[in-house]
């Protein structure tokens, strides 16, 4: 077929993501990575200065207490939230459960996983409530 | 000027093109002979109006059901006006046509056990339709389109309008195409031709059809010489949305759906349809399983009577699904739930839908021997465009899928042996005709402005055919449409379009497409009006011809194309050599009957 | 009996701004606006056709069965892919602005070329494969497969594709690459691979596995948001990308 007169689109520009409400939705669920690397960063700096020796430790606790980083570490916590709140709604359409061959209704698995959320966070506060 | 050579061109890509060129592809490989199969559509295959039949495709399916009963429904359903050796070619090929759909991955609803479900349909004896919930026609087109991906041999022409059939001494030797992308003529060589262009339910001003629904391959065959066959016999489906015409489908009332007047009153009692079956527990050839021309006139009636209620302009009475409940209207009737809720904002699980009649269907088209050939050699014919003789004067719902199956094998097996014992005819005379449509098409954009518009003319031929050719007809009706009809043929040579651009120009088209439309609206007038009787869907209100009239008329009416002249009519002989007209009888009154 | 208490007919007058692309008289697109009359009913295909006839005939579009079904009458409106036969006008305050599908090729007006859509359709192998079945077809003695509801179940959602192509407007992966084989097509493949008379799921891995293929999918979305047939393709998509994962370990440990 003769081409020619097709309007050729330019190729998208990297704002794209700004045009609409969902999109920038998405790209905010993209970026719940950026302070968990932050949170992640903060933990393998512990365990570096837990082998260094207690000054070590000592200069991490310090640091960990500061203002900024407790903010950071906070909006870490929250966008795991967030991705999890998002990433949980998503599960049951990527894998689909069926027991006895009838598929398992998608509110059902949402709220499977939130309790398994609550099982490993007491778990933990178990964990280290006794220590 | 694009020129190929294919060994068989298919114009329509609809459920019979593509199981046309299925079937030439298939039947060339059987033969040894390798053969290029051209698929041409006006717009993407997948969007021809096969895809929006709902209700299912019929077959003789279940151990009690017999190839007799179906034959005699399909027969009696027709009102004798049917090629009877044809019926019953089509009801001892339609199992093994279905069957091959699901082998190709159509999703029918099925039962518990794994087997094919079926379902009840108006005029039928027992369950033998097949479906795909209330998607069959979409579901059985998307199966075709995607099956014939595998078959290399078959190369596809999307979006190119035919604009006329290259004819050589009585034989077809081409088609020639516009591209509507670039404005470009294409011709096409071509051993065979399959026309399987559709209906033309677009001639009337109300009715369930798409856009594309113009009549074209009717027309093309009938300028060439072909007869159109019982054009009179046009189909009122009982249940359209009001306002758009959009399809409700039969199998609402297949599954136990009810139709009540605005008093709440199930009518059809009165109508020899009756008695009034349990709610809930339909029966085959009771009440609302009648058959589609006696419901349409069962509401014509009410609506004489004063009995139909109101919804924005349109009379309308009601079709209830209620007493289905939820969980099984979503199940079975999930699409018409969508379509009542969004068109008409209207929720069938808590509420009656407004309905009435709309044209739906053509039964005639162009004549073609039982084997989907014309009269003119290497030219075939199937589906909804081809009159093969399946539907005589009213079709029967669910018929038209299988017969696109059916015949569109057939048409494409013909077309393949055809072209095995061929030749090209020589391209000069392909170039000649294409030259004579490049002058016409440089006639109609010549950009000097028109005196007429082709808007005015169009919803002039809608609204004649409509109050002249609606589901009662009497003479002077007939006669002033058909006058009005000439009039207006007469005014579409001073036609001009506007748009004078050679890419994608869609007033061209539409205007071609009335061009078609005047042709064969002038077929079906002329047929209505030398039809002084009533039989099936042409029901007329005139003294004394108000019943069937099997001494003059079991016959059926051939319409010739004179040019500028006024058309022609003869009459043509009925196979009737397996049963004998007998009176067309439904509800408790056709108990002991033959029907 | 009645459904008189459904019914409102707001008369009034919308403005609709259309974007315009000739080719053959104009090198670049522009913006025309419209006046017309509509009501409650009115479609966004209605108003289309109301242009067509009675104000100006050169404005192109596609259409067909103006009931959500044969998939024609994609466009974009105020900036989201939808079909004009299924949108209404009385949703829409203030300006109403109407574009070709986004992320293809623009022929005219309001057509879109759709060749590259249904090229990465054909890719997939969309049909049946089963090609050793224990029972061939044989016309003389058809015989269907068997399949219960429950496997019906499985992959009827998939089959219901109209191959409108929202999806693909919707999609900003598609828009960053035309060679992304795209919410549909791979919806169809899924559809296959799902249906238990099917044994073609290794065929169509090939394709499926390339970058190209659902790996160039990151689960934006917006696709299933916009399916006017609740397909949900990005759900399809991601499943494959499981499908897919698992298939390429498998190929792994057996060398």
């Amino acid at each position: 077929m003769d081409k020619s007169t097709l309007q050729r689109l330019p190729p998208l520009k990297r704002t794209w993501w700004l045009k609409h409400r969902f999109f920038k939705l998405y790209m905010v669920r993209e970026a719940t990575v950026l302070p968990l690397v932050f949170f992640i960063l903060c933990l393998l700096a512990g365990m570096i200065s837990l082998l260094q020796g207690p000054d070590s430790w000592q200069g991490w606790v310090a640091f960990m207490g500061a203002p900024i980083v407790l903010l950071l570490n906070l909006l870490a916590l929250i966008a795991s939230l967030f991705h999890a709140a998002t990433f949980f709604v998503l599960f049951p359409r990527v894998m689909p459960l069926r027991i006895a061959g009838r598929s398992l209704p998608d509110q059902a698995i949402v709220a499977g996983q939130w309790a398994g959320v609550l099982v490993v966070a007491l778990l933990f506060l178990w964990l280290f409530g006794r220590a | 000027m694009q020129q190929r050579d294919f060994d068989i061109v298919i114009v329509g890509g609809g459920g019979a093109g593509l199981r046309a060129a299925i079937g030439a592809a298939e039947q060339a490989r059987e033969q040894n002979t390798p053969q290029r199969i051209a698929l041409l559509s006006k717009v993407y295959p997948m969007r021809s109006h096969t895809v929006a039949a709902e209700g299912g495709a019929a077959a003789v399916t279940s151990a009690e059901d017999t190839h007799q009963a179906h034959f005699d429904d399909t027969v009696s359903g027709g009102d004798w006006l049917v090629e009877q050796g044809v019926v019953d070619y089509f009801v001892h090929h339609a199992y093994q046509e279905l069957v091959q759909m699901e082998r190709w991955g159509c999703p029918w609803s099925r039962k518990e056990d794994g087997q094919v479900q079926v379902r009840r349909f108006g005029g039928m004896k027992t369950a033998r339709t097949w479906f795909a919930a209330d998607k069959t026609g979409f579901h059985m087109l998307h199966t075709l389109f995607q099956t014939s991906l595998k078959y290399p041999e078959i190369e596809r022409f999307d979006e190119y309008f035919v604009l006329d059939l290259a004819v050589h001494e009585g034989a077809v030797i081409g088609v020639i195409a516009l591209q509507v992308a670039t404005g470009e003529l294409t011709l096409l060589r071509a051993k065979a031709v399959v026309m399987a262009t559709g209906g033309a339910g677009r001639l009337f001003r109300f009715n369930t059809n798409a856009g594309i629904v113009t009549g074209d391959g009717m027309a093309m065959a009938y300028r060439h010489g072909v007869a159109l066959r019982d054009m009179e016999f046009v189909q009122y489906h009982p249940t359209g949305l009001p306002g758009s015409g959009i399809l409700i489908t039969e199998a609402c009332r297949g599954e136990g759906g009810i139709l009540l007047n605005k008093d709440g009153y199930r009518y059809l009692q009165d109508y020899g349809l009756g008695p009034e079956t349990p709610l809930g527990k339909p029966e085959n050839k009771y009440m609302e399983l009648g058959p589609r021309d006696k419901l349409s006139q069962a509401f014509w009636q009410e609506q004489q009577a004063g009995r139909t209620g109101k919804f924005g302009d349109s009379d309308v009475v009601y079709l209830d699904l209620r007493h289905l409940g939820e969980t099984y209207i979503l199940e079975r009737l999930p699409f018409i739930c969508e379509l009542a809720k969004s068109y008409i904002n209207v929720d069938p699980v808590k509420e009656p839908i407004p309905i009435r009649p709309a044209v739906h269907y053509t039964m005639g088209g162009i004549e073609t021997d039982p084997q989907c050939e014309t009269s003119i050699a290497g030219l075939y014919a199937a589906g909804e465009c081809a009159s093969v003789g399946l539907h005589g004067a009213n079709r029967l719902g669910s018929n038209s899928l299988t017969e696109l199956l059916v015949f569109g094998r057939l048409a494409g097996e013909q077309a393949s042996q055809r072209a095995a014992q061929t030749e090209w005819a020589d391209s000069r005379l392909l170039e000649a005709q294409a030259d004579l449509q490049q002058a016409a098409l440089a006639r109609l954009c010549d950009g000097e402005g028109s005196s007429e518009s082709w808007v005015d003319l169009k919803h002039a031929m809608v609204q004649a055919m409509e109050s002249g050719c609606g589901i009662y007809r009497t003479e002077e009706s007939m006669q002033q449409a058909l006058n009005t009809i000439r009039q207006l043929r007469a005014r579409f040579n001073n036609i001009r379009v506007n748009d004078t651009s050679k890419v994608f120009n869609t007033e061209l088209l539409e205007c071609i497409e009335l061009g078609y439309g005047l042709d064969i609206a002038e077929a079906s007038c002329l047929g209505a009006l030398e039809r002084r009787e009533s039989r099936g869907a042409h029901q007329r209100l005139d003294e004394g011809l108000q019943v069937r009239d099997d001494v003059n008329y079991l016959k059926h009416s051939q319409v010739f194309y004179r040019g500028d002249a006024h058309a022609e009519l003869r009459w043509q002989d009925v196979d009737t050599r397996f049963s004998a007209p007998a009176e067309r009888v439904y509800g408790d009154a056709a108990k002991g009957g033959k029907a | 009996m009645s459904t008189d208490h459904l019914q409102t007919n707001h008369f009034q007058t919308k403005h609709i701004s259309v974007k315009r692309y000739l080719p053959d008289s104009s090198a670049e697109p522009y913006w025309q606006q419209y006046e017309l009359p509509v009501d409650d009913s009115t479609s966004l295909l209605d108003a289309l056709n109301h242009i067509k006839e009675q104000l100006d005939s050169t404005l192109s579009y596609r259409w067909s069965c103006r009931m959500a079904i044969c998939g024609s009458c994609g466009v974009m409106v105020n900036g989201i892919p939808k079909l004009g036969c299924k949108t209404f006008l009385r949703d829409y305050e203030g300006e109403i602005r109407i574009e070709p599908l986004s992320h293809f090729p623009v022929q005219r007006d309001l057509v879109v070329d759709m060749e590259i859509f249904l090229e990465h359709l054909a890719a997939v192998k969309p049909y049946l494969i089963d090609d050793n079945p224990v029972k061939p077809y044989d016309p003389k003695a058809p015989e269907t497969y068997q399949q219960s509801p429950e496997q019906l179940a499985r992959y009827k959602q998939f089959a219901n594709c109209i191959n409108c192509g929202l999806c693909y407007s919707a999609c900003p992966q598609f828009g960053l690459n035309p060679e992304f084989l795209g919410p549909a097509a791979l919806t169809l493949a899924h559809r296959y691979n799902l249906d238990s008379r099917d044994h073609g799921t290794k065929q169509r891995m090939t394709e499926l596995n390339r970058h190209e293929g659902v790996w160039s999918c990151t689960f934006v979305g917006f696709c299933s948001k916009v399916c006017p047939k609740h397909v949900d393709p990005a759900a399809a998509v991601n499943q494959s990308k499981v499908e897919s994962a698992k298939h390429t370990l498998i190929a792994l440990f057996k060398g």
